[in-house]
């Protein structure tokens, strides 16, 4: 692996690991809210 | 696949390149505790996937012995469901998803002509997080109340009424899910920054396609599984009311949310089969596989799909009938790329010179029953159906036909068609061919005649039922004891190699096989294309 490999390597999990923790916050704080109330399909 | 050429391929090359790795193949405990190398971790993967599919299945031969007579003979109804849930969520977590993580560690390297994963280091804390989450699912058993009987989903209110088990459970999926999401980002990063020099993404193997768009989907949804029960968890002891009614939350929202997650969740466990599939239809028929850039982009569309169908598993929760005949039709839709997938398999065989070696047999066995699956699938869809079906054993016959049909059945032909490049040796044929029709006869005769249970009214998770269904019962208890024992084959098949009992395998033993994984030796050397291969 060359480190400019790593480098890109180092960036693109980066990306993909904030990306995974944006997601979960998101479910909890806003999202759970969304998907249930798309379409009222909760009632709430 | 495109027509990939090689210019220039080190096969077992040990020159020292640009790579960092020790060059000696680590000895003793060691080099599995603190192994970095793709190809041991992935053989870990799939001894540990192996080992949870026997305790799932053994969970669910227990299920059918308690079934094989109405009435309660063994099990206290509350056993019984904690069995069933078990049987899920280790089936699910423990040995579906880390078989094809074990099958992406192994071959997406030799396959896009990597030296290694992107992340080699994180990729041993990720698989080392999953006997630490499977023991502590098992362990559940032993606590006060037992382990959870909520059923995989896992739904609320059950969910927040038991014990300690839910617990266990909830933190073992915590564990299992940020495994797989470790295991997801490594794939991505090495197949979008590790290929070889000409290895474009049209030249990939549809393997790697399909298990690229998987670990996207695994990064998109895993987080709102593990969300889902982390709200789970702070209703239970934290004072929140997500899920609870009795402080003006919503049970129904939990659905909403864990099936975002869990439709996603079924691709995910189909779509690296269909990419196994795709590599063994074309080596066995002698063709290149028909319409690969439409196979790419109908895993693709399957991907994009399964974001925007979650509500079908809840049409009895009562919804309005647009959203109804919404998530209906595109449910519906689901099934274009799909048949699209078919339909090229079936294309690529036509006029071929097939032969039905096991690797081929399963891949066919794969089309045949994942198709049946398919289609009830679709009969499920159609929501008046479903209302009159939901929870019965038409949809046990329905997922079953998709799961151990589908991804089981592709996990077996993948592991005939690669292990003489895992272990050197060519398994024996005869044991294999067995292992394939004794599955096949008994895995219908367990799953066929649930479709009869189901709409005739028999719920699913229940130890006792009425005396109707007595004979089906007993049909499917017999064909399941058989489709367990047939499994036993399996593993002697595998352990001849692993003993070095067989014949030696050539680099190639596939005549029609292509790809990076058959330059090099068999078994392939610890390690592999440091130097880059050069793909035309």
């Amino acid at each position: 692996m060359t480190p400019e490999q790593r480098r890109r390597n180092r960036i693109a999990g980066t990306i993909l690991f904030v990306v995974v923790v944006a997601i979960f916050a998101w479910v909890v704080f806003r999202g759970s809210g969304f998907l249930g109330g798309v379409a009222g399909l909760t009632g709430r | 696949m495109s027509s990939v050429t090689v210019d220039h391929v080190s096969p077992g090359h040990h020159g020292h390149g640009h790579d960092d790795h020790h060059h000696a193949t680590p000895t003793g405990w060691r080099r599995w505790l603190f192994a970095t190398n793709h190809k041991d971790i992935g053989t870990m993967y799939l001894i540990f996937s192996f080992v949870m599919l026997l305790e799932g299945g053994m969970l669910a031969l227990l299920l059918r012995t308690e079934l094989f007579e109405p009435g309660l003979q063994f099990f206290r109804p509350e056993l019984f469901n904690q069995f069933t849930t078990m049987h899920g969520l280790i089936m699910v977590f423990g040995a579906i998803m880390p078989a094809f993580v074990g099958f992406a560690n192994w071959m997406i390297p030799l396959q896009v002509g990597a030296s290694d994963m992107a992340f080699a280091r994180m990729n041993n804390f990720s698989f080392w997080l999953l006997p630490v989450g499977g023991i502590l699912l098992t362990s559940s058993f032993f606590v006060p109340g037992g382990a959870t009987a909520a059923g995989w989903t896992l739904y609320a209110p059950l969910s927040l009424q038991m014990g300690p088990g839910m617990d266990m459970a909830i933190f073992a999926m915590h564990i299992l899910g940020a495994s797989s999401i470790m295991g997801a980002i490594n794939i991505i990063v090495t197949i979008l920054n590790m290929r070889a020099p000409g290895m474009t993404l049209m030249k990939m193997p549809l393997f790697c396609w399909t298990w690229l768009i998987t670990a996207f989907l695994l990064i998109a949804v895993l987080p709102v599984l593990a969300a889902a029960i982390t709200m789970l968890l702070t209703d239970r002891h934290f004072g929140t009311g997500f899920f609870n009614a009795a402080v003006g939350g919503d049970p129904v929202l939990y659905q909403h949310v864990f099936w975002f997650f869990g439709h996603p969740e079924v691709y995910i466990m189909i779509l690296p089969a269909f990419g196994i599939v795709s590599a063994i239809v074309p080596a066995f028929a002698r063709k290149k596989l028909f319409g690969y850039a439409s196979m790419v982009y109908a895993t693709a569309s399957i991907a994009i799909l399964s974001f925007i169908v979650w509500a079908h598993h809840m049409f009895t929760t009562g919804m309005p009938v647009t959203a109804q005949l919404y998530f209906m039709y595109a449910t519906m839709l689901i099934s274009i790329p799909t048949g699209v997938k078919v339909f090229n398999w079936i294309a690529t065989m036509w006029k071929g010179s097939m032969t039905f070696e096991t690797p081929m047999l399963f891949a066919v066995g794969f089309i045949f029953v994942f198709t049946i699956g398919g289609f009830t699938g679709l009969i499920l869809s159609v929501a008046p159906i479903d209302i009159q079906v939901h929870d019965t054993y038409y949809v046990v016959a329905h997922f079953h036909y998709v799961l151990v049909a589908g991804s089981l059945f592709a996990l077996f032909a993948g592991t005939y068609y690669w292990l003489p490049k895992w272990t050197g040796y060519m398994y024996s044929e005869k044991l294999g061919k067995w292992h394939f029709w004794s599955s096949l006869i008994s895995f219908n005769v367990t799953f066929f005649p649930m479709h009869f249970m189901g709409l005739a009214g028999m719920p699913r998770r229940y130890a006792d039922y009425a005396a109707q269904f007595t004979t089906f019962h007993q049909v499917a208890t017999i064909g399941a004891f058989w489709f367990g024992l047939s499994q036993l084959i399996f593993l002697v098949a595998i352990l001849r190699c692993y003993a070095g009992k067989g014949e030696r395998a050539p680099a190639k033993p596939w005549e029609g096989a292509e790809g990076l994984e058959w330059t090099v030796p068999s078994p392939a050397p610890f390690h592999t294309f440091e130097t880059p291969p050069e793909v035309k």
